[in-house]
């Protein structure tokens, strides 16, 4: 038997060590993000510098990346809140022919590999023109995010009192104007989470990214893989990976006491 | 109780119409394209399921899909019992929670085509830092030489990668167990098993249901990640589902790549099938009685 007092000491070693697992290559990235890793400018290999990220700044193809990757995470995040509300309000409060079927049609949409719908969906976006632009790569990362809003909302919207739907509704509210006056301001932490769980599933990805830009507006991702080449400068590209997480890093942390509460009802 | 009202349809049609055009239409196409032998796209023979019998019966797919289905395996008896395990080791105080969770979750923001840099990077021998690490250990510096170390580098990155996931969905249950409850079990005098069996657990059941189901889809069709740390090899040792799709579709193979994308999702679609089974069992209040 461990005795109880040990608990605590076990949870801790065992947090500690994973983060230390977490660190592991975020450090290594770091590390190398600092370094020369290719001779040039009249420094040798191994040296500590902040050439790469001199590098980044000076290129506007990086910049360019950069302000792609923005455009199509707000224009999905613009897209997918609006339609997952209301859904994700549907889901959690009426009960309907077929509801359950939907809400799992929804998630095997989530779970099907972007892969799959690769080629048709490159298709259809062409003869919609909007092939290589920023709205394409938005529209298509809706596959997965929307599923995903609509579960973590849902959440959100089941854990707001009932009797606040009744209080309303007496009072003589319509249900869109519910939604819009009260219910809105009480899961805004929630569409601040779900935004952020966007953002970040969004950010991240690759395949739907790359089919979809093959001459214009492309992401961080696709500007990173196009740094592997012959030469490659393993510094500068830490460099890049790195500044691309920033963003992101602070938004978790602004994030954080909020990150856990979207998932609390997993089911309809 | 939920209000019965059909005009839920109005609300979720949006999302129905959204989904319609990026996922049902592709959908559509790519069951159409895969009963075609495609040479362009305006000359096209109908063949049936040629393709389809073509794929069944090669053994480079079983291959395949048995070492998906291992490495899928793997996945999910490492990350949702640790994912479980750092979940109940979190601190209960709100800021140190907060800053857990947040740290554990920095490698989701890494850039899906980076994560194999970043763990190449690592496991050098000359300059990374687990790399020169492992090797005074006697880990073999062509490690890549090896299946089973192949495979546990790319475990090991994708325990990395999603445990977070996990941990952050756990973590959402726990917090929804009331006080009192414990206070009980203490005054009671149950064992932390106990606690954990009886008031933690059933907490978890729904949210860890939703985890198995996207870490066993996510890394059943695992492609950007796995593919460059060693090219599939040795040997096609690493040589998962997707990655013969993926070739195909940049081949443009329209014909051999829509029935793969249509095999597949039959299995996403049986997968989402057991799993609401599954939901519906867990929800019926009271088990065996029909």
């Amino acid at each position: 038997m461990i005795p109880r007092r040990a608990w605590p000491v076990i949870k801790l070693a065992l947090l500690g060590a994973f983060i230390l697992f977490t660190s592991l290559p975020l450090v290594q990235m770091t590390v190398l993000s600092f370094t020369a890793t290719l001779a040039q400018d009249g420094l040798s290999l191994g040296e500590t510098t902040l050439r790469n990220y001199r590098a980044i700044w000076a290129d506007p193809s990086l910049r360019a990346a950069f302000g792609n990757s923005v455009a199509y995470v707000l224009i999905n995040i613009a897209i997918t809140i609006p339609v997952a509300l209301p859904a994700a309000f549907a889901f959690a409060r009426l009960s309907f022919l077929g509801d359950k079927h939907l809400f799992f049609s929804f998630i095997a949409f989530r779970i099907t590999p972007p892969v799959v719908l690769t080629l048709p969906i490159f298709q259809l976006f062409s003869v919609l023109g909007i092939v290589n632009s920023v709205t394409g790569i938005a529209l298509a990362h809706c596959l997965f995010n929307l599923p995903v809003s609509i579960w973590i909302l849902q959440g959100f919207i089941a854990a707001v009192p009932r009797e606040m739907d009744e209080t309303a509704f007496l009072d003589g509210y319509s249900r869109p104007r519910y939604i819009w006056k009260i219910l809105l301001p009480q899961i805004a932490p929630g569409i601040a989470v779900t935004a952020f769980f966007c953002f970040m599933f969004s950010w991240v990805e690759v395949v739907f990214a790359r089919i979809l830009t093959t001459t214009n507006g492309k992401p961080i991702s696709m500007a990173l893989g196009a740094m592997f080449g012959f030469q490659t400068d393993i510094g500068m590209v830490m460099a890049f990976t790195l500044t691309s997480m920033l963003p992101g890093a602070l938004l978790l942390f602004a994030m954080r006491n909020h990150l856990s509460r979207g998932f609390k009802v997993g089911r309809v | 109780m939920k209000q019965h009202d059909p005009r839920g349809w109005l609300f979720v049609a949006p999302a129905c119409l959204l989904l319609g055009v990026v996922g049902l239409i592709p959908l559509v196409t790519v069951i159409n394209y895969s009963f075609f032998e495609i040479f362009t796209l305006q000359s096209r023979f109908w063949i049936g399921t040629e393709w389809f019998r073509d794929l069944i019966t090669a053994p480079r797919f079983w291959a395949s899909f048995g070492r998906s289905a291992l490495f899928s395996t793997f996945v999910l008896c490492i990350q949702i019992p640790l994912g479980i395990a750092l979940a109940l080791c979190i601190p209960r105080g709100r800021i140190w929670a907060g800053a857990a969770l947040a740290v554990l979750s920095l490698p989701l923001l890494v850039p899906w085509n980076m994560i194999p840099a970043l763990w190449l990077s690592l496991m050098n021998d000359d300059t990374g830092i687990l790399g020169q690490w492992l090797v005074g250990y006697g880990w073999p510096a062509a490690w890549k030489d090896s299946a089973v170390l192949t495979w546990v580098v790319i475990l090991a990155m994708d325990t990395w990668h999603w445990t977070s996931l996990v941990v952050i969905l756990a973590y959402s249950a726990l917090t929804t167990i009331p006080d009192p409850l414990y206070q009980a079990a203490a005054i009671d005098g149950a064992r932390p098993w106990q606690v954990f069996r009886h008031i933690q657990l059933p907490r978890l059941q729904h949210v860890l249901l939703m985890a198995v189901l996207l870490r066993f889809m996510d890394s059943f069709m695992i492609y950007t990640e796995a593919f460059p740390i060693n090219a599939g090899g040795p040997a096609e040792a690493s040589l998962f589902l997707a990655v013969d799709l993926g070739e195909e579709i940049k081949a443009f193979n329209y014909g051999p790549s829509a029935a793969r994308s249509v095999l597949y999702f039959l299995i996403v679609l049986s997968v989402a099938w057991v799993f609401t089974k599954v939901q519906a069992k867990l929800d019926d209040p009271n088990p065996g009685v029909p």
